[in-house]
């Protein structure tokens, strides 16, 4: 009953995607993942592992709303048509939650474990077990305009509020100074967003180590670090800011549009790659800015997990413990824009450090700080972190974009929290 | 008029047996495509299945009294209103508009007619991005060309109204072909004669349009702004790509709203709740709009 | 009022004359008929007086004023159409009623006009219904209801019985004479059917190939064929046409004779021939005659009571007042 229900409802929606009608086989498995330079790459070794293994890996690369709705209708319909899952650390408790991973804590190796950073393996640690492996660590960092700076006599800001000086002195009619993520959800203005929050000493909930998880969106510091976001994107960006994501951002920093962005590795490595971006050798790289509180570099893990109704769990495990080797991450490293594995051991491969000591010399010491400073729940690791996330950016781009004063949208966001969190 | 078929016996009830068999497949697929599906999501629209806070598999109408007090999605169904008018009339208003020009081109010149058709052959991803990159000031070389002027263009994404019509702009863009296809097909339908006939009454161009053309296109407008209307009640795309329903809320479309209750939310019942309210809505359009297509047909 | 003259008037579609200028000239209340084969520019020549195609060169005059330039619905003319036009969306009586509606008559003006088409074409039961739901005659009869009702200075009809039955056509034939009698206003009738053509004109114009071969009254045409097209088209059975040996006896390059201009005899005659197949009338009976050194065979009209079988031998001896002679042009030698 629950099975007909779940898959009717998701088919039911336009965004449905065709469900691969076969289930998996022992000689054959199906990998779901979303499109990133990582996945992309991984695609094309399929071969590879077919070779290694004599399993064939079926490895589909689709969009996040398709991914979405395909996870949906095969983990609630219980298809087992998905052996491999591409796992957000931001979602992992909603899946663990809603029953749809299996634990791999037995199926992987210590070899293979030990080889991953402690930080983005750790996230994926939950009520002791092991539910995903990471491949993926983008941190935040900011690209900056050597060239401009100099030109408004300004240092690197190191702190949000110098960030406001120095924009103020950049920006005139023809040059605008910073580019941020504007678009709600969780993924998007949510993801850089925290970065003020934090530096300002906002939190989402009272204690969250604590386990007091009382919403605080509405609290002075965060109200501070809205204004100063708002100002940002509205004062200082450029035209149509408040409508940004990631690829507009990119756009507006490789067409000299800003001095400024803050953005993920994997946007800030295309920025500085003199082969990309015509502003590459005039870029400079530093830590995001911090504030009162310190800083707190945005970070996004992703990782691999096993549905729970895949069939054959050990095949699965296999194909990621193959997927996150130290070869086969090498490999991607090299043939993809792909600083940001989590493959501890790839990290000394001459030749991957070759080449991105190439694209900028500072790129991967920064990558390194930044992701010490990074703390793990950076979004808070909670099922309900989804919907959270999508209801308070919209409130956060509703007061950048005057829909709501920075108090009103806070209040929104207060309210649309307790009303998720059954408070 | 009505062409019911007497049901008397004999070779014609053979023949009729005989269409009733090959209707047999179609009729299974339509079951199990259609109808199984509906009833799997009426069935959770009054099911209380939720994936994170738990499911008991209780039954009934709180999903539906919910709704009743849910001032988000009154919102989104103020927006899918807006969309849906201002989008369905343009895409039927230039459809016909173009039909009725592209009829009177005659010779080689007709092949530009596959012109008009290319937007509707894009996929709906596709066209959004082409059109959130024509609406973002930084990108757009619409933007770049009245800069050349002075003239700055206001940025419309990050306004209500201004990404409503952006949405609907581009929707228009992408649909309108819909309804120049069914329109042409209509005015081919008409014969020549009349319009002829019309003028040599005295009728001007305009009067023989009014009261000829016009009356006789009539069932084949109602129906393309049926088909356009349903179908826009299905807004997502356009929306997820362009504006990710903002800004803040204020293009989240009842679709798009029900996505966020599923999939960010994890409110499956309460998703499919709204689907369910969704596909009322458009039964009962499609109910009334058949009965009064079948007063004007006859 | 209804005086229509049409002076060097030349249509081309695209690089293809159709029409070459020609001159012609509609006399008030005539009932005039455009007759030729398909395709010979009949109907062409129609829609160019009605004002739906535009002329390529020339002048059209209605009543004495340049019409060339305008529009159909200034030019006073009405038109049946073959297809017969009707607007499927209306009613009868709207359909009656939309060139006054056009013309911005008053309702009761409108109503008074209805009222009396509707009456002399028996439709005031209908007036009601849309077309669909009427016989192929009776929206014959609401097409000519709609022309007669704008009270027109012509009529067009553009092969208005073609899509009834025999029987109907006659009936129809007949309504459309008396029309023309009681109304005395001018009509041009396009046909294709020589009948209609000899039945219904004052005056007939024989087009081919857009070139007008004659223009005159039926019997004039009938007697007086200006050339051997003419001759062949007008008149039912054809006439027959001989060429060769018997048509340079008599210094022509074909001579043509009429079936009813030929003398049967089982005896003696000019020529002798082989009865073939013979065509029972009743009133008359056609005989085809194979005649020898003639390459077509020869229609003879002969008495309804004559019998004579296939096979029997013959001899048809034409009138020679009645016969006609054609010059290598085809012109006829007087």
């Amino acid at each position: 009953m629950k099975h007909l229900f779940t898959a009717a409802l998701v088919s039911s929606f336009a965004l449905a995607a065709p469900v691969a009608p076969t289930a998996a086989q022992a000689e054959e498995i199906n990998v779901l993942m979303f499109g990133m330079p990582y996945t992309v790459g991984l695609a094309k070794l399929a071969d590879d592992f077919e070779a290694e293994t004599g399993i064939k890996a079926n490895i589909d690369v689709v969009g996040q709303d398709v991914f979405e709705s395909r996870i949906t209708l095969s983990f609630t319909g219980g298809t087992g048509d998905i052996d491999v899952v591409h796992t957000p650390v931001i979602q992992v408790q909603r899946w663990i939650q809603a029953g749809w991973l299996q634990p791999m804590t037995d199926l992987v190796s210590e070899e293979t474990t030990s080889d991953i950073l402690a930080g983005p393996l750790g996230a994926y640690d939950v009520n002791g077990d092991q539910w995903a492996l990471p491949f993926f660590a983008g941190v935040g960092l900011m690209s900056y305009r050597e060239d401009l700076l100099e030109a408004a006599g300004a240092e690197v800001p190191q702190t949000w509020a110098e960030m406001l000086d120095v924009a103020a002195k950049i920006t005139t009619d023809d040059q605008a100074a910073i580019a941020l993520r504007a678009v709600p959800g969780q993924g998007f203005n949510m993801f850089i967003f925290p970065m003020v929050m934090r530096a300002y000493g906002g939190t989402f909930f009272a204690d969250y180590e604590g386990g007091d998880l009382t919403p605080a969106i509405n609290s002075p510091e965060n109200l501070e670090a809205l204004n100063v976001y708002v100002k940002l994107i509205n004062d200082y960006g450029p035209a149509g800011a408040g409508n940004f994501n990631f690829a507009e951002v990119k756009a507006a920093a490789e067409n000299g549009q800003v001095a400024f962005t803050v953005e993920g590795t994997g946007i800030i490595s295309q920025l500085v790659d003199p082969a990309k971006s015509q502003f590459a050798d005039v870029t400079g790289i530093a830590l995001p800015p911090g504030g009162p509180a310190g800083r707190s570099p945005a970070i996004g893990v992703h990782g691999m997990g096993i549905p729970a109704s895949a069939p054959n769990p050990e095949a699965s495990a296999r194909f990621i413990e193959w997927a996150v080797s130290s070869e086969t991450v090498a490999k991607i490293a090299m043939s993809e824009s792909f600083p940001d594995f989590t493959t501890a051991s790839v990290a000394q491969n001459p030749e991957v450090i070759a080449k991105y000591a190439a694209i900028h010399p500072d790129f991967l010491t920064m990558r390194v700080a930044a992701l010490d400073l990074a703390i793990g729940h950076y979004r808070p690791l909670i099922p309900e972190w989804p919907a959270l996330g999508q209801a308070i950016g919209e409130s956060v781009n509703a007061a950048i974009n005057g829909l709501m004063t920075p108090e009103e949208a806070l209040e929104q966001a207060d309210a649309d929290m307790r009303d998720i969190l059954g408070l | 008029m009505t062409s019911h078929a007497t049901p008397r016996r004999g070779a014609t009830y053979e023949l009729q047996r005989g269409y009733r068999l090959m209707m047999v497949p179609a009729i299974l697929a339509v079951g199990i495509f259609a109808i199984v599906p509906l009833a799997g999501m009426f069935g959770l629209a009054f099911s209380d299945y939720h994936l994170i806070r738990g499911t008991n598999w209780d039954f009934g109408f709180q999903n539906f009294a919910k709704m009743l007090s849910d001032k988000r999605l009154m919102n989104s169904i103020y927006v899918m209103a807006a969309l849906s008018f201002f989008g369905v009339a343009l895409q039927v208003l230039i459809g016909s508009a173009v039909a009725v020009g592209l009829q009177k081109i005659t010779g080689k010149w007709r092949v530009g007619r596959i012109l008009f058709l290319l937007p509707y052959a894009v996929p709906h991803v596709a066209v959004a991005l082409i059109w959130l990159s024509l609406f973002t000031p930084t990108l757009s070389p619409i933007n770049a060309f009245f800069d050349l002027f002075g003239i700055t263009v206001p940025a419309f994404l990050t306004s209500q109204w201004g990404a409503i019509t952006a949405i609907v702009i581009a929707d228009t863009w992408t649909n309108f072909p819909f309804a120049m296809l069914i329109i042409m097909a209509a005015l081919q339908g008409i014969s020549p004669d009349l319009e002829e006939a019309a003028a040599i009454d005295g009728a001007t161009r305009v009067k023989t349009f009014i009261y000829i053309t016009l009356p006789l296109l009539a069932p084949a407008l109602l129906m393309v702004t049926l088909f356009r209307f349903i179908d826009s009640l299905k807004h997502f795309p356009m929306i997820f790509v362009m504006t990710k329903g903002g800004p803040g809320r204020s293009t989240q479309a009842t679709n798009f709203y029900a996505y966020v209750q599923t999939f960010q939310n994890s409110n499956v019942a309460y998703g499919a709740a709204i689907a369910v309210m969704l596909f009322l809505m458009a039964a009962l359009i499609s109910y009334y709009v058949a009965k009064l297509n079948q007063r004007v047909t006859t | 009022m209804g005086r229509i003259q049409l002076k060097g008037v030349q249509k081309d579609f695209g690089k293809v004359t159709v029409i070459p200028p020609l001159d012609l000239e509609i006399n008030e209340g005539e009932f005039v008929v455009f007759v030729g084969p398909s395709g010979c520019g009949k109907s062409t020549l129609l829609r160019l007086i009605a004002g739906l195609e535009d002329v390529t060169g020339g002048v059209i005059e209605i009543d004495g004023a340049d019409a060339t330039d305008q529009s159909p619905g200034k030019r006073g003319l009405a038109m049946v159409f073959q297809s017969y036009a009707l607007y499927p969306h209306l009613t009868v009586a709207q359909n009656i009623a939309f060139p006054l509606r056009m013309a911005g008559l008053t309702r009761d003006e409108q109503a008074r006009r209805i009222d009396n088409a509707a009456d002399v074409l028996n439709l005031t039961d209908y007036l009601d219904r849309r077309p669909k739901q009427l016989s192929g005659g009776q929206r014959q009869r609401v097409a000519i209801g709609r022309a007669i009702v704008r009270e027109p200075s012509a009529f067009l009809f553009d092969e208005p019985l073609s899509n009834l039955d025999a029987a109907l056509r006659m009936g129809m034939r007949l309504e459309i004479s008396e029309l023309h009698k009681r109304l005395e206003t001018t009509m041009i009738y396009v046909t294709h059917d020589q009948v209609e053509a000899m039945t219904m004109a004052d005056k007939i114009v024989v087009l081919n190939a857009g070139v007008i071969e004659q223009v005159g009254s039926p019997l004039d045409l009938y007697d007086n064929p200006r050339n051997r097209f003419v001759a062949e088209f007008i008149g039912s059975p054809k006439m027959n046409i001989i060429t060769g040996a018997h048509a340079e006896e008599r210094q022509a390059t074909s001579i043509g004779i009429r079936p009813e201009h030929l003398t049967i005899s089982s005896g003696s005659g000019d020529w002798k021939g082989i009865v073939g197949i013979s065509e029972h009338l009743g009133s008359d009976t056609f005989i085809r005659v194979d005649v020898a050194g003639v390459v077509d065979t020869m229609t003879v009209r002969a008495p309804g009571k004559l019998r004579l079988a296939a096979g029997d031998t013959v001899f048809l001896t034409p009138d020679m007042e009645n016969l006609h002679r054609f010059d290598k042009t085809g012109l006829r030698i007087k």
